[in-house]
C-alpha cells in the first residue's frame, strides 16, 4: 500500500482552477442567497399578507427537497420548461441560490424576531417611523444575532458546491473525479481534496466564532 | 435562648466546622484571604457582608464544591476529604440549600426529596418515600408531593429544597442566600422553616441579607469584607454596637427593621 | 414538445423500492449514529486528554468536509482498509454514519453543557457520585433539549441519502435518474423525483417544527 502523490503536483493547475471555481460559486451563491433571503424575510414579516403563504410554502419545500435534486432539476429540467440553455455553472448558481435562500430567509426572520419588542416600543416613543426603527434599531441588532447562523450557512454553501459536481460544474470535486479517473489513483486525489476542503472550511467556522464573540455585545439588549 | 445554646456549645467545645485560615483564589483574584471561624454544634452562624466579599465562596468550599488553595477546613474534627470518596461521605452529612433552589425539574417534589436517600444512601424506595413524606410535611408542603417544580412558587420550591437536604438527616445545614431570589411575600415562609430548624438545634451556616433573621435567630454573626472577616460576635453586639468602621458602613447602607 | 407522465406510473415499483431504500438508509444511519454520537460526546467531555483530542479531531474533521466527498473517499478507501469488498450500500451507510455521528456528538455535548452547573452541584451536594449525578439528573434534562436537534438532523440526513446515489446505491435519487436515462423523459422523471421527496420531506419538516415547539426550553 504505497501512495504516490505526484499525481497531485502533475495536475495542480487543473485542480487549483477547480478550487477557484469552488470559491467563486460559493461566494456568488452565498451573496445571492443572502440578498434573496433578506428580501423574502422582510416581505414575509412586513409585506402584504397574501405573500406570506407562498413564501412559507417555498421555504418549507426547500427544507424537504435535497440540494442534489434541486441542482439536477435546474440543469436538466428547467431548460426544457423555460426554453433557455444554461452552462453548468449558471445552473449550479441558480440551483444553490434557490435552495439556500430559503435557509437565509429563516435566519433573517429568526434574527429579527429575537430582538426584544421593548426596543421597538422605545424607538416608537422617540417618534421614529416603522421604517426607521427597522433600519436603525432592529436590523443592526438582528444582524449581529444572525452572525453565527450565517457562518454556519456559509460553511454549508461551500460544502454544497461539491454537490454541483453532479451537474458537471468544473469545481474542485468534479476536477478531482476527473484526475482520479484518469490516473487510477483515487485515494491520493480524494485525500488531497479532503485536505483542501478542510483547510477552506475550518477557518470559516472558527473565524465566524471569533468575530461573533467580539461583536456579540452589540446585539444584546 | 440562642445565646444560651451558643454558650453551652462553646463550653462543651464541640466544633462542628472549623475554618482555619482558608484561602481561595480564582486566577488573579483572591476571594478568601485567610478566613478563620468556628461553628459550634447547635449554633446558627450568619455570614453577612457586601456582595463579592467571599461569604458564598466560603460556604461552597465547606462541602468541597470549590477546592481551597490554602488553610484547612475541619468538619466534625476531621480535615475535609481530599479524595472524592471521603468528600462524598462528608457531603452526606451536610445539607446545602442554594439561592436558585436547584430543584430537579424532571422530578416531582416528592421524588426530589426522595432522590438523596434513594440514590445516595440506598435506603430502598419505601424508606425514601417515607422520609420524603415526612420532610415535606415538616416544611408544610405535604399536599404538593406530586407537583413538579414548575408548578410551585419560589417560596414553595425553596422549602422543597430544604426538605430535600433534610431527608439526608445531615448534621449541618448550609444555606447560600436562601431568600435572595424570592418575592418579598414568600421570604417569610422560608425563614419560618429555617427558624424551626434552628429551634430544634440544627447546626446552620447561613449566608444572608436578611438582617432581621440574623438578629432574631442567629447565635453568631460574622461580617465579611473583601475576603476577610472584619468582625464577628453575637448579633446584639454586631447590630447594636458594631466595633469596626467597615461594619458600621455596611449596616448603614441597608434598610432593615429589627 | 410532448410530455409523457405515464412513465412515472410505469416506473412506480422502482420508485417505491428507491423510496424504501432511502428510508432504510436513514433509519440504519441514525441507529448507528445516535449511540456512537453519545459515546464520542462523552469521550470529549470526560475522557483523558489524548482521548479528548482525538474525539474533537474526529468531530471537527467530519463537520468540515462535504459529505459527497466522504462518500467517494469511502468508496475507494474502505475496501483497502477493511480488506473486504463492501457493497455500495454498506459503503454509503458507513459514510453517512461517520458524518452524522460527528454532528450528533456535537449536539449531545452542547446539550449536556447547556444544563446549568447548579443542577450538577445540587446533586453532588447530596453526596452523589459524578456518574450518578449525570445519569439521574443531567442527562435526563439534556435529552429534552437534544430531541429537537436530533429531529432536525434526521430530516437533513433523509435528504443527504440522495448523495450516495453517486456510488450507485439504489435509493430514490439513483432510481429516478436511472429511469430518466432509460426513458429520456427528463422533465417527467426529475419532477417526479422532486415531488416524491417533497411529499416525504414536507411532513417531516413540519413534524420537526412541532417537536421544537413542544420541547422548547424556557429557563
Amino acid at each position: 500500500m504505497d501512495f504516490d502523490f505526484s499525481v497531485i503536483s502533475d495536475n495542480w493547475r487543473f485542480l487549483a482552477e477547480g478550487v477557484g471555481v469552488t470559491l467563486l460559486l460559493s461566494l456568488a451563491s452565498g451573496v445571492a442567497s443572502l440578498a434573496a433571503g433578506l428580501v423574502l424575510a422582510l416581505l414575509r414579516l412586513r409585506g402584504p399578507r397574501w405573500l406570506r403563504p407562498p413564501i412559507v410554502f417555498y421555504i418549507d419545500s426547500m427544507r424537504a427537497i435535497p440540494v442534489l435534486v434541486v441542482l439536477v432539476w435546474t440543469f436538466f429540467a428547467l431548460p426544457i420548461v423555460a426554453g433557455v440553455t444554461m452552462s453548468p455553472f449558471m445552473a449550479g448558481l441558480i440551483g444553490l441560490t434557490i435552495h439556500l435562500a430559503a435557509y437565509a430567509a429563516e435566519i433573517v426572520r429568526a434574527g429579527i424576531e429575537s430582538v426584544r419588542p421593548g426596543q421597538t416600543r422605545a424607538a416608537l416613543a422617540l417618534g421614529m417611523s416603522r421604517a426607521q426603527i427597522l433600519r436603525r434599531i432592529v436590523l443592526p441588532q438582528a444582524l449581529v444575532r444572525m452572525l453565527p447562523a450565517f457562518g454556519s450557512l456559509l460553511s454549508v454553501t461551500i460544502k454544497d458546491t461539491a454537490i454541483a459536481s453532479v451537474i458537471a460544474v468544473p469545481e474542485l470535486m468534479r476536477r478531482s473525479e476527473t484526475v482520479a479517473g484518469q490516473s487510477f489513483q483515487p485515494i491520493e486525489v480524494y485525500t488531497s481534496a479532503m485536505l483542501v476542503y478542510f483547510v477552506l472550511l475550518y477557518p470559516v467556522t472558527r473565524g465566524v466564532d471569533r468575530f461573533y464573540r467580539r461583536v456579540a455585545h452589540l446585539g444584546r439588549s | 435562648m440562642s445565646a444560651g445554646a451558643s454558650a453551652r456549645a462553646k463550653a462543651s467545645g464541640t466544633k462542628a466546622i472549623r475554618y482555619l485560615d482558608v484561602v481561595k483564589r480564582y486566577g488573579g483574584f483572591t476571594a478568601l484571604a485567610g478566613v478563620s471561624l468556628d461553628v459550634h454544634a447547635g449554633e446558627v452562624v450568619c455570614l453577612i457582608g457586601p456582595s463579592g466579599s467571599g461569604k458564598s465562596t466560603l460556604l461552597r468550599c465547606t462541602n468541597g464544591l470549590e477546592k481551597i488553595d490554602g488553610g484547612d477546613i475541619e468538619f466534625e474534627g476531621a480535615r475535609l476529604g481530599r479524595d472524592e470518596r471521603a468528600l462524598r461521605a462528608m457531603r452526606q452529612r451536610m445539607g446545602m440549600v442554594f439561592q436558585n433552589f436547584e430543584l430537579f425539574p424532571h422530578l416531582t417534589a416528592e421524588q426530589n426529596v426522595a432522590e438523596g436517600p434513594r440514590t445516595v444512601l440506598r435506603t430502598g424506595i419505601a424508606e425514601a418515600k417515607r422520609r420524603a413524606a415526612a420532610m415535606l410535611a415538616k416544611v408544610g408542603l405535604a399536599d404538593k408531593a406530586t407537583s413538579y417544580p414548575s408548578a410551585l412558587s419560589g417560596g414553595q420550591q425553596q422549602r422543597v429544597a430544604i426538605a430535600r437536604a433534610l431527608a439526608m438527616e445531615p448534621d449541618v445545614m448550609l444555606f447560600d442566600e436562601p431568600t435572595s431570589a424570592l418575592d418579598p411575600e414568600t421570604i417569610g415562609e422560608v425563614l419560618n422553616v429555617m427558624k424551626v430548624l434552628a429551634d430544634e438545634g440544627m447546626t446552620m451556616v447561613v449566608v444572608t441579607h436578611e438582617m432581621s433573621f440574623a438578629r432574631r435567630v442567629g447565635d453568631w454573626v460574622a461580617v465579611f469584607d473583601s475576603g476577610r472577616i472584619v468582625e464577628e460576635g453575637p448579633p446584639e453586639q454586631i447590630f447594636e454596637l458594631p466595633a469596626t468602621t467597615r461594619t458600621r458602613d455596611f449596616l448603614s447602607h441597608l434598610s432593615w427593621n429589627a | 414538445m410532448t410530455f409523457d407522465w405515464s412513465v412515472v406510473w410505469r416506473y412506480r415499483d422502482a420508485l417505491a423500492l428507491g423510496t424504501a431504500t432511502t428510508f432504510l438508509l436513514t433509519i440504519a444511519t441514525m441507529a448507528i449514529a445516535v449511540p456512537c454520537g453519545i459515546v464520542v460526546a462523552s469521550l470529549r467531555l470526560y475522557g483523558a486528554a489524548p482521548v479528548r483530542t482525538l474525539a474533537t479531531a474526529y468531530v471537527e474533521l467530519f463537520r468540515n468536509l462535504p459529505l459527497i466527498l466522504v462518500v467517494y473517499w469511502a468508496f475507494y478507501v474502505l475496501p483497502i482498509v477493511t480488506g473486504v469488498g463492501l457493497s455500495a450500500f454498506a459503503t454509503g451507510l458507513a459514510a453517512l454514519a461517520l458524518n452524522v455521528t460527528a454532528y450528533n456528538a456535537e449536539t449531545f455535548r452542547a446539550g449536556i453543557n447547556s444544563i446549568r452547573r447548579g443542577q450538577l452541584e445540587a446533586a453532588l451536594a447530596l453526596g452523589m457520585t459524578r456518574t450518578q449525578a449525570l445519569r439521574r439528573i443531567v442527562v435526563p434534562q439534556a435529552l429534552r433539549r437534544v430531541l429537537p436537534v436530533l429531529a432536525s438532523t434526521w430530516v437533513s440526513l433523509f435528504k443527504d441519502t440522495s448523495l450516495v446515489s453517486v456510488i450507485a446505491v439504489g435509493e430514490l435519487a439513483y432510481v429516478s435518474m436511472q429511469a430518466r436515462a432509460q426513458t429520456f423523459r427528463v422533465l417527467e422523471m426529475l419532477t417526479a423525483m422532486a415531488a416524491i421527496y417533497w411529499l416525504l420531506g414536507y411532513p417531516q419538516a413540519k413534524l420537526v417544527d412541532w417537536i421544537e415547539r413542544r420541547y422548547a426550553v424556557t429557563e
